[in-house]
């Protein structure tokens, strides 16, 4: 016997014993002279087409293949969960500031109401929600809680699963060891929510401005279809793309907004200082020398830093210099580094004095009390979102509220600049809001 | 501008002063360099039984273990992490239009390969139905080729990778010649085809079969080793 809650709120092939699950769509289907993907909604190119003449889907490959020759089958959610009277078992306490922001949040989702909560790096964003989903739970609602970032996923479940303790969970990403089960929470990558269809009453979305679900169709409408007819969403983001925030300008989009960190301190700014030509001194295995000054008074001082560069092919010819100016006792970490998340623990627990990498470390990976130099901030792979979150890993902590944060340019650009604008007015608010200066 | 059929990121094919003296349409490269460099070629020293790179041209330890049962295999590439990744996605999830990630490497490889019948491996029916297509005659342009061999009927088809090493070596023959086919091999000399080199136990049961039918040389090219 199958278990048929696999397929609640779900758009998935049949594994075995079709007969409970009615008729099933074709899982790529002709319209006109073309063929498009119904788990994915993607159109195929004319080469997708397979020797057994079957056309198979490459655009959500990754969730398993599907040909027209498979049939997807769903099941309405119905709902079936039996929540705890009281759900959050999470004992910390929220401030004021993150108090009302978690209050506004809560009344527009009672309200049914798409909204936005932008809240500054730092700001403790996951728990100001806390309130909002727990009432959500109690209504029996299916919840999930997206991000484009698997990284944002792998931080976010235990904690969710802590602060929920009672509430059924499940954990869904491209190499998930564990098997799927039908739960109230689903914390996700949006990739995941294309095996979805009509099965959430409320869906969050963790940084909602992150690569890839920004300049993805695809994922966007992932998340439309995930979502109930009946249902809404909560974005939430450190730093919205411009579209976002052309929304927020207009009203069109509810946004409770929350400009100072839970510590009460504001954003450390972006220092820019001018390297000639850092991009050929580079080629040639050359750092400017101010960055080397920098970075030797910071060693002297015991000061923790982080480097960010622009590309991974950067980093070889970066740590020989480094290593050539005396400048030694840290490690380059990349993307697709098999160690990434042992060095990360190594710098947090001292045992390293720097990191070198590249915009992988932009979110989620918080140090204590940590320095941040961007050497090239003006290449093109920074962008105005990244240059604010990577400013934010600094000056986290209360007991290390300021945090300096340097930017290598060569030529003042406007990415550059928009990201100054922008913690500018983030601050220029958060005083507002009772925020000192560090 | 190309986009990379594998990354799916556009490109900017390289292009050498030889190719622009060459006046001849340019080879539209499948993939962008940093995929091409997930491939390790094999070159210089090899086992002249396996194609396995190494550092001198002596049967390697494996092959002698197979005693009398001498092979003459080449290979292009090694089978390391990139070429896992790329048979997991290419075989595995049935990604089909990365056939043409490899199609101009191996079709250097025939063009230096001295033989008269070019034998792909077969694959199963039950594969031929699921995965829609024979991985290893993917990698072919318009090569002339044979389907000289079958899969039994009454061979399971337990995926290579799911059995230890122990096992695959007693893996019953799978193949037999096809009767209308087999009579193209008489006297020739046949090239197989596969994609992976693992333990060679496939390859020797195609041996086997493709000197039941008459052949005068066997040969094997595999894409990794
Ligand atoms: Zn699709
Ligand atoms: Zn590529
Ligand atoms: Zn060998």
């Amino acid at each position: 016997m199958i278990d048929l809650s696999e397929y609640f709120g779900r758009r998935l092939p049949a594994i075995t014993g079709t007969s409970q699950l009615g008729a099933g769509i074709l899982a790529v289907q002709q319209v006109d002279s073309r063929y498009q993907c119904q788990r994915c909604q993607q159109w195929l190119a004319d080469t997708d087409q397979l020797p057994n003449g079957a056309w198979y889907c490459r655009q959500c490959l990754q969730l398993g293949r599907v040909t027209s020759q498979t049939k997807l089958y769903t099941i309405p959610e119905p709902n079936r969960f039996s929540p705890p009277e009281s759900p959050l078992t999470w004992t910390g306490e929220l401030s004021p500031d993150q108090q009302q922001a978690a209050e506004s949040i809560r009344q527009h989702v009672q309200r049914g109401q798409n909204q936005l909560l932008w809240a500054v790096t730092g700001a403790g964003k996951t728990e100001i929600v806390y309130p909002a989903l727990a009432w959500a739970v109690t209504q029996g609602w299916r919840i999930a809680w997206a991000s484009p970032r698997v990284d944002v996923c792998l931080e976010l479940a235990p904690r969710i699963r802590a602060a929920f303790a009672a509430v059924s969970q499940c954990l869904l990403y491209g190499e998930q060891p564990a098997p799927y089960q039908y739960s109230q929470l689903t914390v996700c990558t949006t990739h995941q929510l294309l095996r979805f269809e009509q099965a959430f009453d409320w869906i969050i979305v963790d940084e909602v401005d992150a690569f890839p679900l920004a300049t993805s169709p695809l994922l966007q409408l992932a998340i439309t279809r995930a979502e109930k007819p009946t249902g809404q969403h909560l974005y939430l983001t450190a730093t919205p793309g411009e579209k976002l925030q052309r929304q927020i300008r207009q009203r069109t989009l509810v946004t409770t907004y929350l400009p100072l960190r839970y510590h009460g301190y504001l954003l450390p700014q972006l220092r820019v200082r001018l390297a000639w030509r850092w991009r050929e001194h580079l080629r040639k295995g050359r750092l400017p020398r101010p960055l080397i000054r920098q970075l030797l008074a910071y060693l002297e001082k015991g000061q923790r830093f982080l480097l960010f560069v622009p590309h991974v092919r950067d980093l070889p010819e970066i740590m020989a210099e480094l290593a050539h100016q005396d400048i030694r006792g840290g490690v380059s970490v990349h993307a697709a580094d098999p160690e990434r998340t042992g060095k990360v623990q190594a710098l947090r627990d001292q045992k390293l004095s720097f990191l070198v990498t590249t915009t992988i470390l932009e979110r989620g990976v918080t140090f204590p009390n940590i320095a941040v130099v961007i050497l090239g901030g003006d290449d093109a792979v920074f962008s105005t979102a990244a240059l604010v979150q990577i400013a934010g890993r600094a000056g986290r902590s209360a007991d290390f509220p300021d945090g300096e944060v340097t930017c290598y340019i060569q030529t003042q650009t406007r990415v550059v600049r928009r990201a100054q604008t922008m913690i500018t007015r983030l601050n220029r608010q958060g005083k507002q809001r009772g925020g000192r200066r560090p | 501008m190309m986009r990379c059929v594998w990354c799916t990121r556009t490109f900017e094919p390289p292009v050498t002063l030889q190719d622009l003296l060459r006046w001849r349409p340019l080879p539209m490269p499948a993939l962008c360099p940093s995929c091409q460099e997930r491939f390790i070629p094999i070159t210089g020293a090899h086992c002249p039984a396996c194609g396995r790179q190494q550092a001198t041209t002596i049967r390697c330890h494996d092959c002698e273990r197979w005693g009398a049962e001498i092979l003459t295999n080449h290979a292009l590439f090694q089978y390391d992490a990139g070429m896992k990744a790329y048979m997991q996605q290419y075989k595995f999830q049935g990604d089909y239009a990365l056939r043409k990630a490899l199609q101009a490497p191996l079709y250097q490889a025939l063009a230096q390969q001295r033989y008269d019948v070019l034998v792909p491996i077969p694959v199963d029916q039950h594969t031929w139905l699921t995965r829609g297509f024979n991985q290893v005659t993917g990698w072919l342009r318009d090569q002339p080729f044979q389907q000289v061999l079958r899969v039994k009927a009454d061979h399971k088809s337990q995926p290579q990778s799911a059995k230890t090493r122990a096992e695959r070596l007693v893996t019953p023959q799978p193949f037999m010649l096809d009767t209308a086919a087999a009579k193209i091999i008489v006297n020739q000399r046949v090239l197989l085809l596969d994609d992976v080199y693992t333990t060679g136990r496939t390859l020797r049961h195609a041996a086997s079969q493709i000197y039941l039918g008459g052949a005068k040389a066997f040969t094997s090219l595999t894409l990794a080793r």
